[in-house]
């Protein structure tokens, strides 16, 4: 973390872009008309924490979350954003860093376990931003729905890693 | 990269799924028995901002009927109450969740508008309907 080498930090910025990107092409993907719950989506950006967390680390996986979750609010011009996209993914974060140190669990596990906690985070800021309990009555459907894009996303994160297994890039 | 990765899916990620699953399970039981505990009539609770700004006892609207509340903050939105029902009627607001969500007749469930900070929300026994049947998790 200390000394970060070019390698990574080109690394970091390459991931942090794909992030925002990812992000904004899933709010083309209309989830919510199949689901009409507020903050229901697919998670794609979690693919990135995932990948940046087994081939950087949890320390750059952080910086690459951080950045993405305040460029994400900047382009929006969305403060209000920023509560929901940082209390989720910081959630995803600290329970995915917590899951990837089991040598038992699989990339499905990891993300799955990041999927709920994201959702949870913004179940969360949806109580603070509303000041009332109610959006926690979603809790239930939305961690249903979490197994679901939580394995999406963990079967993408084991297609990258197995496509990528013949190059170097995971020793960076 | 410290260690090797696994890659395929294990006996281990039924754990996380277990856990996930008994979690939604229980937060569901645990909304429904305090919504359902709480007094009689179904009403329906307007707040903005986490100020309440209405609260409507449906029994009170004649069956057949329906009353309209508007709503105006950051954007504007019409909120339709019938006797034993709610939703949000329209709205300009702009991913329109709240009126995708549509109607909601139980206590305990709420309609949520995330952009306007708007929430309306049941609250009381829905009548002798126990509600169990929308048990979710």
């Amino acid at each position: 973390m200390r000394h970060m080498t070019t390698r990574q930090l080109t690394l970091c910025a390459v991931l942090t872009a794909l992030a925002l990107a990812l992000s904004y092409l899933e709010n083309l993907i209309p989830l919510s008309l199949l689901v009409p719950l507020p903050g229901v989506k697919l998670g794609l950006a979690n693919i990135v924490t995932v990948f940046a967390l087994y081939a950087l680390g949890p320390g750059q996986a952080l910086l690459i979350l951080i950045a993405r979750c305040l460029l994400g609010a900047m382009f929006a011009g969305n403060l209000n954003a920023l509560l929901f996209s940082l209390l989720g993914g910081l959630s995803a974060m600290l329970v995915m860093i917590l899951l990837s140190r089991s040598r038992h669990l699989s990339v499905y596990g990891v993300s799955m376990g990041g999927a709920a906690a994201h959702n949870c985070g913004q179940v969360a800021a949806a109580v603070i931003t509303l000041g009332t309990a109610a959006p926690a009555a979603y809790l239930p459907v939305l961690l249903w729905i979490s197994l679901l894009t939580g394995a999406l996303t963990g079967f993408v994160a084991s297609l990258l890693f197995r496509a990528i297994s013949h190059t170097n890039l995971m020793k960076a | 990269m410290k260690s090797s990765v696994k890659l395929s899916f294990c006996r281990w990620d039924i754990l996380v799924i277990a856990v996930i699953a008994v979690s939604a399970a229980v937060i569901g039981w645990a909304l429904l028995t305090r919504a359902a505990a709480s007094g009689d009539g179904l009403t329906a609770v307007i707040t903005q901002n986490g100020t309440v700004l209405e609260s409507v006892d449906l029994s009170s609207i004649p069956e057949g009927e329906s009353q309209e509340y508007t709503v105006n903050g950051d954007y504007t939105a019409v909120v339709e109450l019938e006797n034993s029902r709610v939703c949000i009627e329209s709205s300009d607001c702009p991913n329109q969740d709240c009126v995708h969500t549509g109607w909601i007749s139980k206590a305990g469930q709420s309609v949520v508008c995330l952009p306007n900070r708007l929430v309306v929300e049941l609250t009381g026994t829905s009548g002798s309907d126990s509600g169990v049947d929308v048990v979710i998790g």
